[in-house]
């Protein structure tokens, strides 16, 4: 495979809340390359850091050790005023809940446009105007819905202009949060085609967070499982699918529910015991397994992943 | 089904005036349960599936109400119930609801215990220390580690999933005959999810409960459910057992359900997607509701409301498609690739 550009380069992050006696690291020891083009996913429940890792890339969240790459430069912790900009606009992000993301009291038409507004990256009030239009076109709205406010819009027409205010910044890389976990069935496909289409037409690189594994498997490139603010494995898709390691990433999968009556009935659920792993002695490392395929065990742990490979 | 159904709802048909309009949020729907079976009701947001349970505990708000057909239970027909005092008879003694989200269905002011006996005291007469013991039983039951010093604690000191637990300690404290579970998992991780689920079952087979589930995840679905009915824009469309529906559909509808879920895409392909949006129910519906989004629609569909017609003795599906006199019409790929599943 020749050498892709890495977009995103992610090195021993550590992020933590609080300080002194109340402190606590969310996300240690993560170490993530995300290649431009690639849809990279990251699955795991609540309360293990995958949003907190999203929000460290836009410098949402101040990043407590390791550095955070944006095309080889250094974006986490103090960088000038200038890249601190190029950084906003490069990269965007998506929420979760479009009832509560949007701003209620604003226009849509301002709503889309507050990013260009705040930095003003707009010629005057006509190229302003087409930018919305185009915007909102591309997400599949109609440029009348400009001059409307949210509660006028459904879910799915919401988080399309979500979309929109993220993609109306021209972004290289766009963190996608849960994007469409509070979305119902019949409009999760069309933003997931929307978000697939944006991909190519636009050459967008998502991080897309999610808990749902079975979502992921469909519109991901590659996927990390996370837990207790850790990366435990990394994988291609199929390849994290078919052949899951980790004990955490096999639980994760047993319980996700598959639409199909006969296989969900004799699905077998896999706990995670966390007291499998004894690190006292043996202490764990990331290490490659196969091509492309990385795990967090120590020595004993992956030699019996090996042997788990060759079966 | 030979069966005799413990509750039966006919023709009903549910109203709200909202600003002066009225809308039919249930239009004429019929529905039968039997005992200690597990149905799922599945429809998109707006399709009138938690309208339609809440009307078995007399839960409408305050500007909606039953306008037509009979829901019996226990032979009487209490979609004819007015006064409150009668529907305290059976909410929550005879039938229970599970609520979606376990953040907000727990006052947040009261400890854990004391709102379990508050509902033992309620419905049981059971007072005092007796009704404590009970809802301490009642934790450990759901499966609540260290239940004594639980019960004491407020629900803030809960996670979501040992909340939703507490929630259905509540909702089964009085061994209810039905418990309505809308959306119980919506709100929660798969992990925590899939643990709900198995509680549930396991409730359900040591109290001989039958379970309503009402979710939008065919995925539980598979997982739960003996029969399935799929709601439109306030009508039931299809309903069979689980099989039938999974791989076997007939509804337009279903179809657009089942192929448009994102386990069944393709890498690299567009998932199918239900363009338009449902019906507006403040208008009459003229012919099959679900006939504007449906690229292979029948002309009588924009015409004439169809019938039900028989699949199979226990696969009902209210489509033209299966009229004798349609024109042949093929189930798409999709729900073809599914029932070749089933059969390796």
């Amino acid at each position: 495979m020749p050498e892709r550009e890495k977009l995103i380069e992610i090195k021993d992050l550590q992020i933590t809340f609080g300080s002194g006696r109340k402190k606590f690291v969310a996300v240690d020891h993560v170490n993530i390359d995300i290649y431009k083009g690639e849809t990279f996913s990251l699955v795991g429940e609540s309360g293990s850091g995958k949003t907190t890792i999203g929000r460290a890339i836009t410098r949402i969240n101040p990043v407590s050790a390791g550095e955070i790459l944006f095309k080889g430069r250094r974006i986490s912790g103090k960088i000038s005023k200038e890249l601190d900009l190029e950084v906003i606009k490069k990269c965007q992000m998506i929420f979760q809940d479009p009832m509560a993301s949007l701003n209620e009291r604003a226009k849509v038409d301002y709503i889309i446009s507050e990013g260009l507004i705040n930095h003003h990256l707009y010629k005057d009030e006509d190229d302003r105007k087409r930018k919305v239009e185009y915007a909102l076109r591309e997400v599949g709205l109609l440029p009348e819905f400009a001059s409307r406010f949210p509660h006028e819009f459904s879910g799915g027409q919401r988080q399309r202009i979500g979309i929109a205010r993220a993609l109306i910044m021209e972004p290289e890389f766009v963190v996608a949060d849960e994007p469409i976990s509070a979305l119902d069935v019949s409009i999760r496909a069309q933003v997931l085609n929307l978000l697939n289409r944006l991909k190519v037409s636009r050459g967008l690189t998502y991080l897309f967070i999610a808990h749902d594994l079975s979502v992921v498997r469909f519109i991901s490139d590659r996927i990390a499982v996370i837990h207790k603010g850790r990366i435990v494995e990394l994988a291609e898709a199929e390849e994290l699918f078919l052949h899951p390691l980790h004990p955490y990433t096999k639980a994760l999968l047993s319980a996700v529910p598959i639409p199909d009556p006969e296989m969900e009935k004799k699905k077998q659920l896999v706990v995670y015991d966390p007291s499998v792993h004894d690190y006292s002695t043996d202490k764990p490392v990331w290490e490659e397994i196969l091509p492309g395929h990385f795990i967090y065990g120590n020595k004993k742990e992956l030699e019996q992943y090996r042997r788990e490979i060759q079966a | 089904m030979a069966k005799e159904p413990i509750l039966s709802a006919k023709d009903v048909e549910i109203q709200f005036s909202l600003r002066g309009k009225i809308l039919k949020a249930i239009r004429r729907c019929s529905l039968d349960l039997y005992e200690g079976e597990t149905l799922a009701i599945v429809g998109e947001s707006g399709s009138g599936k938690s309208v339609f349970t809440k009307s078995f505990l007399g839960m409408l708000d305050a500007n909606g109400s039953i306008t037509g057909g009979t829901i019996m239970y226990e032979g009487t027909d209490i979609s004819k119930y007015t006064a409150e005092k009668d529907w305290l008879t059976i909410r929550g003694k005879k039938i229970s609801m599970v609520m979606q989200d376990p953040m907000t269905s727990l006052n947040p002011l009261k400890k854990i215990g004391k709102q379990i006996q508050e509902s033992i005291e309620l419905n049981q007469g059971i007072k005092g220390e007796a009704a404590r013991k009970l809802a301490i039983e009642m934790l450990k039951k759901v499966g609540i580690p260290d239940a004594e010093r639980r019960a004491n604690q407020y629900p803030h000191e809960f996670s979501g999933g040992m909340r939703q637990r507490v929630v259905i300690a509540i909702a089964v404290a009085c061994r209810p005959q039905i418990l309505i579970c809308d959306e119980p998992t919506t709100a929660l991780d798969v992990t925590i999810q899939a643990q709900i689920l198995d509680l549930i079952r396991a409730l359900q087979r040591e109290l001989n409960m039958t379970v309503i589930y009402i979710t939008h995840d065919l995925g539980v679905v598979a997982n739960v459910a003996d029969r399935v009915a799929v709601m439109y824009a306030g009508q039931i469309v299809e309903y069979g057992m689980v099989n039938e529906i999974f791989y076997d559909a007939w509804h337009p509808y279903t179809w657009a359900l089942l192929s448009s879920l994102p386990q069944l895409g393709v890498k690299g392909e567009d998932l199918p997607t239900i363009d338009g949006t449902p019906p507006n129910l403040f208008y009459e519906v003229k012919g099959d509701a679900f006939a504007p989004r449906n690229q292979q629609a029948l002309a009588i569909d924009f015409e004439e409301e169809p019938p039900f017609f028989d699949v199979s003795e226990t696969h009902k599906a209210k489509t033209w498609y299966l009229d004798p006199r349609a024109p042949k019409i093929e189930q798409p790929a999709s729900i073809k690739k599914l029932r070749e599943q089933m059969r390796k």
